[in-house]
């Protein structure tokens, strides 16, 4: 951006605060002046409400809310008959009417405009009196709401079916029915100029590494930009390394999943209007942990983490080894499979790096048009995605069944990896690995991979190196990446960075029949 | 001290994978036939009479940076000997360097040309292998370091495959022991021991060490796992092929050809290829990373990236000639290397005892003359 540019946005920002807010004006004491104020604020917004009454039929007030933002029901019964019926204090006390007269439980006192212009904002509808400096609003939002649902992306078995929603304290309040302590904090801020979308940071005090909320916070706060749309908005400039094809912010659905990672003492940024947490400092490893691996049997989830890294593994190079093979050492192929697989490329006109591009992109477009489609087409799109994929593309003698088999095993592949977003990281990847394969071979392919592990060892995600505990090695933190360890052998908490509550739990919680019955 | 041109800090662990795979990467492959021209059927004596100069390099470059903590050579030497001898010394030294990765990456590309992409341009394969390691230098020690940890784990799985030749061993291979006593152990210690003083390159490494202090037990280790992988490799080759193995150029290829299980898994070669490429990443970029470093420290620059891409042209440039192929004789080599690596560092390590010792001495008589001058002043 040029310093013009630069110069014009602030400038443009200091017009548009002028405008919007007399920020931190404090309110009149004569009504009409306040109504005036307000009226000319919200020029041309049909949705608001300005509803004026007397107080006890003497004293003038003004009621003000959004229409569909407030609960109105709730503020006729509750607020304005009890009003209009009752009789102002003499001694003028605002926060008498609020102790005897108004029976809402969330009440608050404004003094500025600004106040009053972010609690309509938010819903709440604001009491203007006439000869008080102050305003009142009341708690009394409501708007219409998703319910909470499962989440879509992040399927389980076994565990919680909640997924988050698009509304902010429903989702705090998710995660605090989990964790009940006090200790788990949640700071809220505000974050974009138009949209004052409500970012909360939360953490578990005594448990995180307060250097780490520290430094989150300063980055959020550092945020200038005009709305958040989504938590991605914040991803983006909040990460470390932008360039990079990997997420270094972990991002779910799941209240579990966030609960689980704020006890190992991460934190976690929750963003009004989406139903996905954000989570950091996050690792290669943690992109490839699924919730259910801690609600299964360790042993089966520990050969599933290895069925998972292996078809991570197949997902990155499975087409550039293919290419690789078929291009360059036939000799490593075994000779029968090699037999066959040549006579089903007889046919095929392309080298092996075009059967593989053609067939790895045809495949990706199917997935991508499969999630934009509208669910009546999506059928449609799987008969024909078979067809063009499968038997058709065979028989007509563009690709060989080999190919196919190759690709279709790598689009299974890649659904294994829990976080789609990590997916999406490998997916990419796996484009110029193929090229790699297709001109250098097997060379290729490892050179590919070593730049691949130097950009990981690069990487960090909040000052946590991406690699931990591989590179730098943590061998203590092995018996929860590698394998799935049972949680009576958990007893330490992960290293993340800086200091931390080490212990998580009692030792010596190995059941077994000496534990049983009478402690005799 | 003077100023880190490296912000990046290593543990002594990486540190000591770094050099494993620094000296195992090259001697795995053609070490087993180079000994065992001379050593014959001892030739599994070879790589530990050879670990001894590793073991003296490790303790004359921990003693160096004792004295000199924070520094690498190319710092300390001009302190040692003086400005202008050390400036030359370590000119020298880092023109050993320069040539020594030339040769490396040479090597490197001739075996993967002899082995497996016979018609690929012999530039192609060091061009691309010079850009890989651009990159990895050019992130920094830290990452060297990683990836040394990450690729260390992929590097021994090989040995897992070596009982598959159980069939094809044959445990008489390795008799009469000492026929024509140890001497031929020795000329055949000739060669690996070149490979061992390279564990000087530790000298570069120490001062961005978190724990220093580990810095012998992390050698000695290194030095200690190349010894005991090495006289494996050895005994594995000598009992699978016998006086035979010096008539193959790469017998541990040859030996991963031989296994076959269920006629199925075959052709086993690859995959020490493939993983033997990991290896001769981190030994390339490690070298590489010292020469630029030195060089960047002997011309007192304040960052060394800029110097990466021109001596990555350098050693590429030096890779093609410095030798006619890969059969010249490199008569040099194993005299060259440990001149270099370890009898001119037992040099300074001596000056520098005898400066420290004599600059006590005369501090001690200073002092003894100052303190009898001011002892009045002092007690009074």
């Amino acid at each position: 951006m040029n310093r013009n540019a630069r110069k014009w946005w602030r400038a443009h920002k200091q017009r548009v605060q002028q405008q919007a807010v007399p920020s931190h004006t404090p309110l009149h004491k004569e009504l009409a002046e306040n109504e005036q104020q307000l009226r000319a604020l919200y020029d041309n917004c049909s949705d608001v409400v300005f509803r004026s009454f007397r107080i006890g039929g003497s004293t003038r007030a003004l009621v003000v809310y959004i229409d569909g933002l407030t609960n109105t029901e709730e503020l006729e019964r509750n607020v304005l008959s009890v009003l209009m019926k009752t009789k102002m204090p003499k001694d003028s006390a605002i926060g008498k009417l609020l102790d005897n007269v108004v029976s809402v439980s969330q009440t608050n006192e404004l003094a500025t405009f600004e106040d009053c212009l972010e609690s309509v904002a938010n819903g709440f509808p604001t009491l203007l009196i006439d000869q008080q400096e102050c305003a009142l609003s009341f708690g009394l939002a409501k708007w219409e709401k998703r319910p909470v649902e499962e989440p879509m992306a992040e399927g389980v078995v076994r565990g919680p079916r909640e997924g988050f929603t698009e509304s902010i304290q429903v989702n705090m309040a998710l995660i605090r029915r989990i964790i009940k302590t006090p200790a788990l904090k949640m700071e809220q801020m505000q974050i974009g100029g138009y949209t004052k979308t409500k970012v909360v940071l939360a953490y578990i005090d005594g448990i995180v590494d307060m250097d780490l909320v520290t430094e989150a916070r300063a980055r959020l706060n550092r945020i200038d930009i005009d709305g958040v749309l989504e938590s991605g908005y914040i991803e983006e400039l909040i990460e470390d390394h932008p360039a990079s094809p990997f997420p270094q912010i972990l991002s779910t659905e799941r209240p579990d999943v966030t609960c689980g990672n704020l006890l190992e003492g991460r934190i976690a940024i929750i963003v009004d209007g989406t139903p996905f947490v954000m989570i950091a400092p996050a690792t290669l490893f943690s992109l490839l942990q699924s919730s259910e691996d801690y609600y299964q049997r360790s042993i089966v989830s520990s050969a599933i983490r290895w069925l998972r890294f292996l078809f991570t593994g197949i997902s990155f190079l499975l087409p550039s080894l293919y290419v690789a093979l078929i291009t360059f050492h036939q000799e490593m192929v075994p000779t029968s499979l090699l037999i066959s697989m040549a006579a089903s490329r007889e046919a095929v006109p392309f080298p092996a790096l075009v059967e593989a591009l053609l067939m790895e992109v045809t495949f990706e477009a199917l997935r991508e048009a499969g999630v934009r489609l509208p669910k009546q087409i999506g059928a449609a799109i799987s008969i024909v995605g078979a067809l063009v994929i499968g038997q058709a593309s065979v028989q007509a003698g563009l690709v060989s069944a080999p190919m196919v088999i190759v690709v279709a095993i790598t689009g299974i592949a890649s659904f294994m990896i829990p976080h789609y977003i990590a997916g999406l990281a490998i997916r990419l990847l796996r484009i110029p690995m193929m090229f790699l394969a297709g001109s250098l071979g097997l060379l290729g392919i490892m050179l590919g991979i070593i730049v691949t592990v130097i950009h990981l060892s690069t990487i960090r995600s909040l000052g946590v190196p991406y690699l931990t505990p591989i590179g730098p090695m943590k061998f203590a933190e092995w018996k929860d990446t590698l394998v799935r360890a049972p949680w009576w052998m958990m007893n330490a908490r992960p290293h993340l960075t800086g200091d931390y509550q080490k212990i998580r739990q009692g030792a010596n919680q190995k059941p077994g029949p000496e534990k049983g019955g009478d402690p005799a | 001290m003077g100023r880190l041109l490296e912000q990046g800090k290593i543990s002594s662990s990486q540190m000591s994978k770094m050099l494993f795979l620094v000296i195992v990467a090259s001697t795995v492959i053609s070490v087993p036939s180079l000994t065992g021209k001379y050593a014959q059927n001892d030739l599994w004596l070879s790589p530990i009479l050879a670990s001894l100069i590793g073991f003296l390099t490790v303790f004359i470059v921990f003693s160096l940076n004792r004295l000199y903590p924070q520094q690498t050579v190319i710092q300390y030497s001009p302190d040692i000997i003086g400005k202008v001898p050390g400036k030359i010394f370590g000119l020298l030294l880092l023109f050993f360097y320069l040539h020594i990765t030339g040769l490396i990456v040479r090597n490197y590309a001739e075996f993967i040309m002899g082995n497996f992409l016979p018609q690929t341009p012999i530039s192609i394969v060091i061009f691309t292998m010079i850009a890989v390691c651009v990159y990895g230098v050019k992130a920094g020690i830290e990452t060297i370091g990683r990836t040394a940890q990450v690729f260390f784990f992929f590097f021994l799985f090989p040995l897992i495959l070596m009982p598959f030749l159980l069939r094809d061993m044959h445990l008489d291979f390795v008799f009469p022991m000492f026929e024509h006593g140890l001497l031929p152990a020795l000329k055949g210690a000739i060669i690996p021991q070149a490979y061992f003083s390279e564990m000087f390159l530790m000298s570069f490494l120490l001062p961005y060490v978190t724990d220093p202090e580990k810095g012998m037990r992390a050698g000695m280790l290194a030095t200690l796992g190349v010894a005991v992988v090495l006289t494996g490799v050895n005994i594995f080759i000598l009992l699978v092929f016998g006086r035979q193995s010096s008539d193959y150029l790469y017998p541990v290829m040859a030996a991963f050809r031989y296994i076959s299980i269920a006629d199925f898994i075959e052709n086993l070669d690859s995959v020490v290829m493939t993983v033997w490429i990991l290896g001769m990443y981190v030994k390339i970029s490690v070298f590489y990373y010292a020469t630029v470093l030195g060089t960047s420290q002997w011309l007192e620059l304040s960052d060394y990236r800029p110097i990466v891409i021109p001596i990555g042209m350098l050693i590429a440039a030096i890779s093609f000639w410095s030798m006619p192929n890969i059969n010249a004789p490199v008569i040099s080599f194993p005299f060259y290397s440990p001149l270099m690596q370890t009898i001119c560092p037992l040099l300074l390590l001596g000056v520098a005892y005898l400066r420290k010792k004599g600059k006590r001495q005369s501090q001690a008589q200073t002092a003894a003359a100052s303190g009898s001058v001011h002892s009045e002043k002092q007690e009074g």
